[in-house]
């Protein structure tokens, strides 16, 4: 080894390790977070490729398959059996994985921005304005979260779009509290007073000192919004308020409301996509879980 | 304390002012006239005028307003338009169906969650410490209405030990009074009512109870830890005070603070899973009976029901966060 090189390998050796870095490197130890990771590849990969993997047509019927009573289960040809009305459930289910992504990134896309600019005014700049936002903020979380996601489909009607709003605005009350607390934590910090002593102007300070520093408790919040999102959507869709055909979608919540009645005959028609579910929200979770811990070392093993 | 109490409380008044405008207005925003909904396909301009005239939904709307907070106020919540019965005499019906479940699951949760947290804090890092982390994590991945099937499945279509819908066996004519059937199966000594409507009871309260068992487990347990390197709990422990002593009188005590206020929380999840819930166990409780309304664009229900259950969650709430300040003394003060 050259001089050169082993004075190379000493500064990276002495290189300080960020935040970011040494959270990563305790979320690739956390066998928690790995699971998840792996869960929400195949979830992702699924949702993405979803023409390619299906083998039929997801809301193609054929009811000569189910011309012998409901419902013909897993088999070589349909994976996962087939549905009362004779259309592939495995297909469906893949189909479904696009649904519960896009719905969900989006919903908690909505929920974060419109929180996060709420909940940094509320706390930058105090006084007046905060209260206003906090008191609808209040008035909002006192409707229970699905109570009020379920008010705002009626209001807007049933779509994708709408399901995607109502799932959202649920959400801002959440992030707007996260982020006003976060704000006001900081705002008499030495850092900041640091900054507006040497003139820095106030909108600044506060998107380029105090955002950065409040995003670690933003992003476990966002994870975890995803799992609550997912879960909120498939609600909707089983109540049969969310999306305009819900008989004809393939959303995994809606998938479930017909299936009371075929219990007792083909309980595969409730376990597959309840299971798809729960295993992509659990993926959210774990990852949340581990976000938590990586970010705040205070709280490992908790 | 009293100071808390009234500020506390003088807080209330804009949420509940925002509340109702919002609900308001809500309702107005919701496509369809509740007119055309109810008469479906008879429904000719004539009808239609009347209905609007019977319900004053021709008035203007800050009118309509003003009538609306005004009979709110006497907790007349007006008729609904799909049964033609007061909404107050509904939600009477309704409520103590949803209230029993809800108590019913709380009491689940939380007689489950506090010993569990408990155990697993105590064994941390144990196989029973990662075991009940795993499955409460199961538990808050798990949509309400899908454990509520499989434990449908489960206990009634395969095992036939439990009812399936319904509150109470349909054959039954007992009276309730109280339209708490607990309570009213309690008072008149029927104890075969009693086991009845417990048993209509199991299924849908271990569903609605999981996700917060779940998270009073985790809460309990975080706390737990916490508390218990605290230096009063070893100064407890050099004191040669016997182990059980130091578990309930410094380090659980201590540890059911944030436990409390997250029983305020879980009401609103309670609610919203009783939606879900009562659906699938086609139990006669609030949360039917509004998903209903939601379809037949009930207004006089929707605006309600919906008030209704926002101010039981505020109240609840408020309720928590005064005895929260009875057991703490710290909060008072600052």
């Amino acid at each position: 080894m050259s001089v050169a090189q082993a004075e190379s390998t000493e500064i990276q050796l002495e290189a300080p390790s960020g935040l970011w870095r040494d959270a990563w490197f305790r979320l690739v130890r956390n066998p928690g977070a790995i699971v998840g990771f792996s869960f929400i590849l195949v979830f992702l990969f699924t949702a993405i490729f979803a023409p390619w993997l299906a083998p039929h047509d997801p809301v193609e019927q054929n009811l000569l398959l189910i011309a012998n009573g409901c419902c013909p289960g897993p088999s070589s040809e349909h994976l996962f059996g087939v549905d009362p009305l004779g259309r592939d459930l495995f297909s469906r289910i893949i189909y479904g994985a696009r649904y519960s992504l896009i719905i969900g990134i989006v919903s908690v896309a909505i929920g974060l921005s419109v929180g996060l600019v709420l909940g940094a005014i509320a706390g930058y700049v105090g006084g007046f304005v905060d209260s206003a936002i906090m008191r609808v903020m209040d008035v909002m979380l006192a409707i229970p979260g699905l109570l009020l996601a379920i008010g705002i489909v009626a209001a807007l009607g049933p779509g994708l779009k709408e399901v995607m709003i109502a799932v959202g605005l649920a959400n801002v009350p959440i992030f707007a509290r996260l982020l006003r607390g976060s704000v006001l934590a900081q705002r008499e910090a030495d850092f900041v007073l640091a900054a507006r002593s040497v003139g820095i102007r106030r909108p600044q300070i506060l998107f380029s000192h105090i955002l950065p520093n409040s995003l670690s408790p933003v992003i476990v919040q966002g994870t975890l919004a995803m799992a609550t999102a997912i879960i909120d959507v498939a609600g909707l869709g089983f109540l049969g308020i969310g999306l305009k055909d819900p008989d004809e979608t393939p959303e995994w919540g809606s998938m479930l409301t017909e299936v009371n009645e075929y219990l007792q005959v083909a309980p595969f028609l409730a376990l597959i996509p309840g299971t798809a579910i729960v295993v992509s929200v659990l993926g959210f979770n774990l990852i949340g879980d581990g976000l938590r811990e990586a970010l705040d070392p205070k709280l490992r093993g908790r | 304390m009293l100071k808390f109490v009234v500020r506390r409380l003088l807080l209330l008044v804009p949420i509940l002012v925002g509340l109702s405008i919002l609900v308001f207005v809500w309702v107005r925003a919701l496509p369809g006239s509740p007119a055309d909904s109810l008469l479906g396909e008879r429904s000719t301009p004539a009808l239609v005028k009347e209905y609007e005239e019977r319900f004053g939904l021709d008035e203007p709307v800050y009118v309509q307003y003003w009538k609306y907070v005004q009979t709110t106020a006497h907790f007349d919540f007006g008729v609904s338009a799909a049964s033609h019965r007061h909404v107050t005499t509904e939600i009477k019906e309704r409520f103590p169906a949803t209230m029993e479940l809800a108590l019913v699951a709380m009491i689940f949760s939380v007689g489950l969650g506090v010993p569990l947290g408990f155990l697993a804090a105590k064994r941390h890092g144990g196989i029973f410490d990662h075991g009940s982390l795993f499955v409460s994590l199961i538990g808050i991945s798990i949509p309400v209405f899908f454990l509520a099937i499989l434990l449908k499945y489960l206990f009634s279509v395969r095992l036939g030990w439990l009812p399936s819908v319904g509150r109470i066996d349909v054959t039954s004519e007992v009276k309730h009074p109280t339209n708490f059937y607990i309570l009213d199966a309690i008072i008149e000594r029927d104890w075969k009512t009693l086991v009845d409507v417990l048993k209509h009871l199991i299924l849908p309260a271990v569903a609605l109870g999981s996700i917060p068992l779940a998270i009073v487990a985790r809460i309990t347990r975080a706390a737990v830890l916490d508390v218990q390197n605290e230096d009063y709990v070893r100064t407890a422990r050099a004191k040669g005070l016997p182990p059980q002593a130091v578990d309930r009188r410094h380090i659980l005590r201590n540890a059911l603070l944030p436990i409390s206020t997250i029983i305020g929380l879980q009401t609103g999840l309670l609610l919203s899973g009783a939606i879900l819930t009562e659906t699938v166990f086609a139990f006669p409780g609030m949360g039917s009976w509004l998903r209903e309304a939601i379809f037949n664009r009930d207004y006089a229900v929707l605006q309600g029901g919906i008030l209704f259950l926002a101010l039981v969650f505020v109240l609840v709430n408020l309720i928590v966060d005064i005895s929260y300040a009875i057991i703490n003394p710290r909060i008072r003060y600052s």
